[in-house]
């Protein structure tokens, strides 16, 4: 194993995009703003379009999709799930530890779906709670392992949106 | 093949030590060899031996201390057959929302779960136990039985058509290949002085019960459902392709319903009645199977089984509670299959091993020992009242 590679990250690039960060935090700011965009592609299907990647995202049959892929709600999960990835071996690599393999499990519980179709007026159809569990095999000692833990859920972009209740600002443009 | 009333054994696992699992993991990453890593599991299998002779058992065996897990151990003695995790394998799995539930239900990984894969034609390395087999003459004096995968079960795990295609056109053909090297080691066994082979079949049951159980033997959802009439005979040819005509040695069969987790409730239900009959027209001299969990339903249903001369290998302890059982209580159990099977043809052991699976010991080795003791004390009380006696009795019925 290289000594400049540890978990598969460049650990001089790693050094140097901190060094920037760290000398001209502005240098940073690009890395504030992320897009997405999300064109219907028939039924409930769609497919979004991110930097040079796309991806599709459809409903189960039993919410009358075709299921061809992972709804929306999945991917809200399935984001929380990988930004935690992220962070636990960013947080690892920073400590020189090896994470030898990783797995995040994510189960969200929905408040009310019947308010999504309009049946209900009580609670709402967002998460009302969603559950992480982290499985890793390294050989680091427990109290280092529950410190990177800590810091990856305390430094989660998509755990602090979802946690923190994020300002949606919505608006629509129709042509004819 | 039968003698003496109630001969003891355990299935085949033995809780490893903590330094040999640590081991067993450095083995896996590829910082060692087989070589050396078996040089080191000696250690533990004298200490899995020590526990299994001061328990007074009939047979020994060498607690698996050399395995990952029963079956998947394959890979460190043949070629064309590489362990990959399930993680590896999710893009072949078929029913990938049934995984998904089943990885919730068992709480684990999926990169925790291994299994052999094969990727090649199949080439033998090494015996798949004769090494286990030598180092136990050199360390008892006791009958040693030998454990070995299945071929039903080896070719079902490790048949990924994806993968496997490169080896072999049919799963009926990787079949076939399995037969042929577990005979010609079954011999190999016998002629280095095996009393007693055991060929674990677990996922039989799968193949009855699965369906019913949202909770399922991992290598079952790896490939499509099965019918289980047909599935059922091909094990059957399997089974005999491998032990018939064989003298020498007894054979036998493991079947359970799965043995990786103390949540009974995440293993199969079901009684061994629908096996019954493709036990019958096995070319086995005995059937190692659960009796001491109620899961595994009443006796009764192997009445036509003693009928053949089959043995009955009555699982009289449960290798997954801290409970020990008395010896009393296997007794009772005993007694029970007394009503089906003549006393020469009952053996007793555990329900399945004590650790099947290396990372997920099921029990401690000193609560193992304990059921062990109260089986063979249950034994040689139930031998008191033949002695002099004629030991085929049959009580009535």
């Amino acid at each position: 194993m290289s000594t400049t590679e540890l978990n598969g990250l460049s650990l001089t690039k790693l050094q140097e995009l901190v060094g920037a960060a760290t000398k001209d935090p502005e240098s940073a700011a690009p890395l504030n703003k992320w897009n997405a965009r999300v064109k219907w592609k028939g039924g409930f299907k769609s497919e979004a379009y991110v930097r040079e990647h796309s991806f599709r995202s459809d409903e189960p049959s039993t919410l009358t999709g075709a299921n061809t892929a992972p709804n929306a709600v999945e991917y809200v999960l399935s984001a929380l799930g990988g930004c935690y990835v992220v962070g636990f071996v960013l947080n690892a690599t920073k400590r020189g530890v090896k994470v030898d393999d990783l797995e995040v499990v994510v189960e969200g519980q929905l408040d009310n779906i019947l308010t999504f179709f309009g049946l209900s007026d009580k609670g709402h159809p967002g998460f009302r709670e969603i559950k992480v569990k982290l499985y890793a095999r390294t050989k680091a000692d427990k109290k280092t392992v529950d410190e990177i833990w800590k810091d990856t859920i305390a430094t989660s972009p998509v755990g602090n949106t979802l946690s923190r209740n994020v300002t949606v600002v919505p608006e629509i443009s129709v042509t004819r | 093949m039968a003698g003496e009333a109630f001969q003891t054994s355990v299935v085949g696992s033995w809780p490893r030590p903590d330094w040999l699992l640590d081991e067993l993991r450095r083995k896996n990453d590829g910082e060692m060899t087989y070589d050396e890593f078996s040089e080191k599991a000696d250690e533990a299998v004298l200490l899995a031996v020590k526990y299994q002779e001061d328990a007074g058992l009939d047979f020994i065996t060498d607690g698996e201390q050399r395995r990952d897990s029963f079956y998947s151990f394959v890979v460190d003695k043949l070629d064309g057959i590489k362990l990959m995790t399930m993680a590896d394998l999710m893009d072949y799995i078929k029913d990938k929302s049934r995984y998904e539930q089943m990885l919730r239900a068992r709480d684990v990984p999926a990169y925790a779960i291994r299994t052999p894969v094969v990727v090649d034609r199949i080439t033998k390395k090494r015996s798949l136990a004769l090494d286990e087999l030598q180092f136990l003459r050199k360390h008892t004096k006791k009958k040693i039985k030998v454990t070995l995968p299945g071929p039903y079960m080896l070719t079902r795990a490790s048949w990924i058509e994806p993968l496997s295609m490169k080896g072999y056109d049919s799963r009926e053909e990787l079949g076939k290949e399995y037969v042929k090297l577990l005979r010609e080691e079954i011999i190999q066994l016998r002629d280095a002085g095996a009393s007693f082979v055991q060929l674990d079949e677990p996922s039989l049951t799968e193949v009855v019960y699965g369906e019913a159980s949202m909770q399922t033997f991992m290598c079952a959802v790896i490939t499509s459902k099965v019918e289980p009439k047909e599935e059922l005979t091909f094990a059957t040819e399997l089974i005999n392709g491998a032990v018939q005509g064989i003298a020498g040695v007894k054979t036998g069969l493991h079947v359970c319903r799965g043995n990786w987790s103390r949540k009974e409730e995440t293993l199969l239900s079901g009684d061994y009645g629908p096996l019954v009959k493709y036990f019958q027209q096995m070319k086995v001299d005995q059937f190692v199977l659960e009796f001491a969990t109620p899961r595994a339903g009443s006796l009764s249903v192997l009445e036509g089984l003693s009928s053949g001369g089959k043995e009955l290998g009555l699982g009289a302890v449960n290798p997954r509670t801290d409970a020990v059982e008395t010896p009393e209580q296997i007794a009772s159990r005993v007694r029970e299959a007394m009503k089906f099977f003549d006393s020469s043809h009952i053996c007793l052991n555990p329900d399945c091993g004590f650790a099947t699976f290396a990372e997920t010991p099921l029990n401690t080795p000193k609560t193992a020992y304990r059921k062990l003791l109260a089986m063979t004390t249950a034994a040689s009380e139930l031998r008191k009242p033949m002695e002099g006696r004629v030991l085929l009795e049959r009580p009535p019925r």
